[in-house]
């Protein structure tokens, strides 16, 4: 079902793609509140925000990830396996986030 | 000095608080449905309605939480909570990730499930269960936290 493939395979590049620009400190937009301005960097201090930046790699990411794999034409590979890859993914974000939580608490 | 949407933050938040019941309901219904499906039951008309609502109101509830995430960041975790609760601005930060991640599940669970046809081999129907439980998962998570947090200090207050 190539809906299903499409939706993996997003879903995993998602995951990644919301998880490295944070952990990587790679340049994303950022937003200061107090100033109300939008700038592109890897440096975010203060009050700005990178969680919009952050946001919008992952969507990019994962729309990029189903529409390639929605258009190809190369043999499908097992649900079994992108089902698993893909709830691996999310669950290292979920243990990352969560150990960050549990070693402030 | 003003916050962007600070004038509504409160009814923003209610309609936030909506979205997010919404959310947590449809999710559950959409993951019980193809819980179902895994067993054999016929339940595609549900996938499919409750797969719209459960992608319309993730995807509203995240854009007014987006709207909101502003004000919270001034005037909730850097006036207050970041010298009173620290922990909790850490809790906070776990559930946007939260939410993040179980947008990407939902949609996904969504838009597999309404495709899914009632002959569907095994694994197929196990993968959209699996993508559909883990968003709901992830969407209860979020919503406990979220009320946890503003329980103590709600957006649109001093």
């Amino acid at each position: 079902m190539r809906e299903l493939r499409a939706a993996l395979w997003g879903v995993s590049a998602f995951s990644l793609g919301y998880l490295l620009p944070g952990t990587l400190r790679l340049p994303t937009l950022a937003y200061d509140p107090i100033a109300r301005t939008v700038g592109f960097t890897a440096q975010v201090s203060g009050v700005a925000m990178r969680y919009y930046g952050d946001l919008l790699w992952a969507c990019a990411a994962g729309l990029c990830a189903a529409a390639v794999v929605w258009t190809s034409r190369r043999p499908a590979r097992p649900v079994a396996v992108l089902t698993g890859a893909a709830l691996a993914l999310v669950a290292l974000d979920v243990a990352f986030y969560l150990s960050r939580l549990l070693a402030q608490v | 000095m003003t916050v962007l949407f600070e004038g509504g933050a409160r009814a923003l938040l209610l309609v936030h608080a909506v979205l997010g019941f919404t959310a947590v309901f449809a999710t559950t219904h959409h993951a019980v449905s193809a819980f179902l499906a895994t067993r054999g039951r016929s339940v595609q008309r549900q996938l499919q309605r409750f797969g719209w609502m459960a992608s319309a109101s993730i995807v509203a509830q995240a854009l007014f939480g987006l709207a909101l995430y502003p004000v919270y960041r001034v005037r909730v975790r850097f006036a207050d909570l970041e010298r009173s609760a620290p922990a909790v601005v850490q809790l906070f930060d776990l559930k946007e990730h939260l939410s993040a991640l179980a947008l990407a599940l939902v949609l996904g669970a969504s838009f597999a499930g309404r495709a899914l046809q009632p002959d569907a081999p095994a694994a197929e129907s196990r993968a959209v269960a699996a993508l559909s439980g883990c968003g709901a998962a992830l969407v209860w998570a979020a919503a406990l936290i979220g009320l946890y947090v503003t329980a103590r200090h709600p957006v649109g207050t001093p």
